[in-house]
């Protein structure tokens, strides 16, 4: 009975030290962002995008807010907005911009960090290309 | 009983008085704060959390000390266009990474979290409309 308690605490101390320290990883890859291919496309977000990752936080990518392209990727167009801040976390927090291919975001691109963080599930954008 | 609880809450909040940040109010000299340059952008790196008072991590930018993460404290840096990370240090290091363009303004809110000994401090990249309204409320301790 008492070894049982001993292992319950001990499991909790281990549980709250993994919470408390840097075990929680985004998942990243480098990447080279080629600016010189062309992509002069931007687009608006007809809809609200809701973002759940695997830590259990959200990210809401705004409507209204406009996308400009910057450059490619292997996993897609990397765009960037000056209508919201978007960043990444996991024990750290990260700038991030989006990676979308065939009108799905895919993942982020990491400005600084120059990787891509892929999204478990790519989501279909609902966007407005004509602006 | 009635007296030891009485005396425990006096330094509790000496302890709180004394930890917070003294300076004036930045929404005092806001008003006179020059403009960054032009070819520079500028950081505002604030915090507004008392809870974890005596939790004051040095913040480093890319890996020099530029202020302390001071309760109810703030202050800017100017810097040059490029990739910066801000991290604070308790019994982990905590960082965040983004881009400053030119003539760009960012707010950074230090936020503190549970941690398995001592409080952790995390810097966040906070809405320009958020950081404007919040650091308001801090005094100006300027960089270190």
């Amino acid at each position: 009975m008492r070894g049982s308690i001993m292992l319950n605490i001990l499991c909790l101390l281990f549980l709250l030290g993994g919470c408390a320290f840097d075990v929680i990883h985004i998942e990243q890859f480098p990447a080279k962002l080629d600016s010189k291919i062309s992509c002069n496309i931007s687009f608006v977000l007809v809809k609200n995008v809701n973002i759940q990752f695997d830590g259990g936080y959200k990210r809401i990518l705004k409507q209204g807010t406009k996308w400009n392209c910057i450059g490619r990727i292997v996993q897609g167009e990397v765009y960037k907005t000056k209508d919201q801040i978007l960043t990444i976390e996991a024990s750290n927090v990260f700038e991030a911009y989006i990676v979308v291919s065939s009108r799905k975001l895919v993942g982020f691109y990491l400005p600084v960090e120059h990787a891509f963080s892929a999204l478990e599930h790519p989501i279909d954008l609902v966007i407005d290309e004509s602006p | 009983m009635k007296t030891m609880i009485k005396a425990f809450s006096a330094i509790l909040v000496t302890v709180l008085l004394v930890s917070c940040a003294t300076g004036p109010k930045f929404s005092e000299i806001s008003p006179s704060l020059s403009d960054a340059m032009s070819d520079k952008g500028r950081i505002y790196i604030y915090r507004t959390a008392v809870l974890g008072a005596a939790v004051q991590p040095e913040v480093k930018l890319n890996g020099e000390t530029i202020g302390k993460a001071i309760p109810k404290g703030c202050f800017y840096v100017d810097l040059d266009p490029g990739d910066y990370e801000i991290t604070t240090s308790t019994e982990v290091d905590r960082h965040l990474s983004l881009i400053l363009e030119k003539s760009q303004t960012r707010y950074v809110r230090l936020n503190i979290s549970i941690g398995f000994f001592v409080g952790h401090v995390y810097p966040e990249l906070v809405e320009n409309e958020v950081g404007e309204k919040e650091i308001q409320q801090c005094n100006y301790t300027g960089q270190q």
